[in-house]
């Protein structure tokens, strides 16, 4: 009669086996490193400024430069994986389709966060990019749980890819991003518990339910004025306008090891738009509003400086630098181009 | 031994086929080929193991996709599940009723007395 105990252990040991049957197959790791580290070395040889002046078309070059060699490189392995599986005359575990299926996603996440840094810098995307890991982290939740949670992760995801691609201020991401945490998450929960297992027509209400909870709050909290406009002025307080044309000349402390600029350095800026400026005690408090728009501060993140490229040239007196910059807000776009 | 042994699944009660079972629950579904693979048996004796398991309705079969042509994928019932657990627990509680008579006390055996001369 076979000892108990190590029945148990080899009962354990074929559990264990069971359970760990995703098998990373050889030509999957030589066909992910080999394309990966193409594309770390050759992108930017490739997706040049200079062969894109346009900041857009260059963005939708590197989309679909990677979407291509990923979604190339993953078609490829997945056909090649079913294949071995096939010889050795297995079927595809559960837990390996899904784990496909997660790679697969991050590979996505991966494209579209290279477009979107071409548009946006990193901190003006911080917080499209934490709700896109939210969204990731539910998603692979969902890939081994109920398929709600599975629905949940995929809508996290497009609400920070979405909102990102929309144009949302940066203040609006922000509320976004904390609803998806602070709301959609706790929430999830409890609708996880009582819809988990539903059919699909009433786990898309369901859904739906979920996002408008979220997404509403989240979209009027950023509709409130973040900052308060100087009304009643107190002592040393006052507003300063300063009219469309009025020249605003901009001093550059630039220093470094290779190159410094002269004490009083500058560009000679002519404003496009009318600005009001809040000064208290004679200095600006931060406050500011373009024409008879809504009053920001400076730290709202409105406001953003893209420089698009930089060319070293010879012109006919000697070297010169050339930069191409951009300077606005996304609500102040539109009629100033 | 101080307690009735827990009686076991005679199906069940047999190493290979233990083993079978166990790989199944955590697999989900395998092929012929990948559970000989696995247990390394033959191919008769496996036959002859997933016979009696489907007969007694533990295992159940189903056409999948596993090559050039359809294979027979073997995946566990929910009373092949049950059983398993079944299976598990009274061997649990056979470990637990033999270390409890090995920690028992033994009896006094008092020494034997010497003939008187």
């Amino acid at each position: 009669m076979p000892d108990p105990q190590q029945q148990i252990q080899a009962i354990q040991s074929m559990l264990a086996a069971g359970h760990r049957s995703v098998h990373l197959e050889r030509h999957s790791l030589l066909m992910i490193g080999g394309v990966g580290g193409f594309l770390g070395v050759a992108t930017e040889w490739v997706i040049t400024a200079e062969r894109f002046p346009d900041m857009g078309q260059r963005g939708l070059a590197l989309l679909a430069w990677l979407a291509v060699w990923l979604g190339g490189m993953a078609l490829a392995e997945h056909i090649l994986t079913r294949r071995a599986r096939a010889r050795r005359a297995e079927t595809l575990p559960f837990a390996q389709a899904q784990v496909t299926r997660a790679w697969w996603m991050l590979l996505g996440v991966g494209c579209l966060a290279s477009c979107a840094m071409v548009f946006h810098g990193g901190g003006g995307m911080v917080y499209a990019l934490w709700t896109v890991l939210l969204g990731l982290g539910i998603y692979f939740y969902g890939l081994f749980s109920r398929p709600l949670v599975e629905w949940i992760g995929l809508a996290t995801i497009l609400l920070g890819i979405v909102g990102l691609a929309a144009g949302l201020p940066y203040g609006a991401t922000r509320w976004l991003n904390a609803a998806c945490f602070a709301i959609g998450m706790p929430l999830a929960g409890w609708l996880n518990l009582r819809y988990g297992n539903t059919e699909p027509v009433r786990r898309t209400l369901v859904l739906a339910g979920w996002l408008t909870l979220v997404v509403t709050p989240a979209l009027l909290l950023a509709r409130l004025p973040a900052t308060p406009a100087p009304h009643a002025l107190g002592p040393g307080e006052r507003v300063l306008r300063l009219e469309a044309g009025a020249r605003v000349p901009l001093r550059l402390d630039l220093e470094g090891p290779i190159v410094a600029a002269d004490p009083g350095a500058g560009l000679d800026l002519t404003l496009a738009r009318p600005v009001e400026v809040a000064l208290r005690d004679g200095r600006p408090d931060g406050r500011y509003r373009i024409g008879d728009g809504p009053w920001h501060a400076i730290h709202d993140g409105i406001l953003y400086l893209r420089i698009d490229r930089i060319e070293p040239r010879l012109a006919g007196d000697g070297p010169e630098v050339r930069a191409h910059a951009h300077f606005g807000g996304a609500e102040f776009e539109g009629d100033s181009r | 031994m101080t307690g009735p042994l827990p009686p076991l699944d005679p199906l069940l009660h047999q190493p290979a086929r233990t083993q079978l079972v166990a790989y199944l629950s955590g697999r989900g579904e395998a092929t012929f080929s990948e559970l000989k693979r696995v247990l390394g048996v033959t191919d008769g004796n496996l036959g002859a193991h997933l016979g009696k398991l489907v007969e007694a309705g533990y295992l159940a079969t189903a056409e999948a996709a596993a090559g050039p042509r359809a294979q027979t994928a073997y995946h566990l019932t929910d009373s092949g599940r049950a059983a398993l657990a079944d299976y598990v627990a009274r061997l649990t509680a056979l470990v637990g009723l033999s270390a409890g008579d090995a920690t028992a006390p033994r009896p006094v055996t008092e020494p034997t007395p010497e003939p008187r001369s």
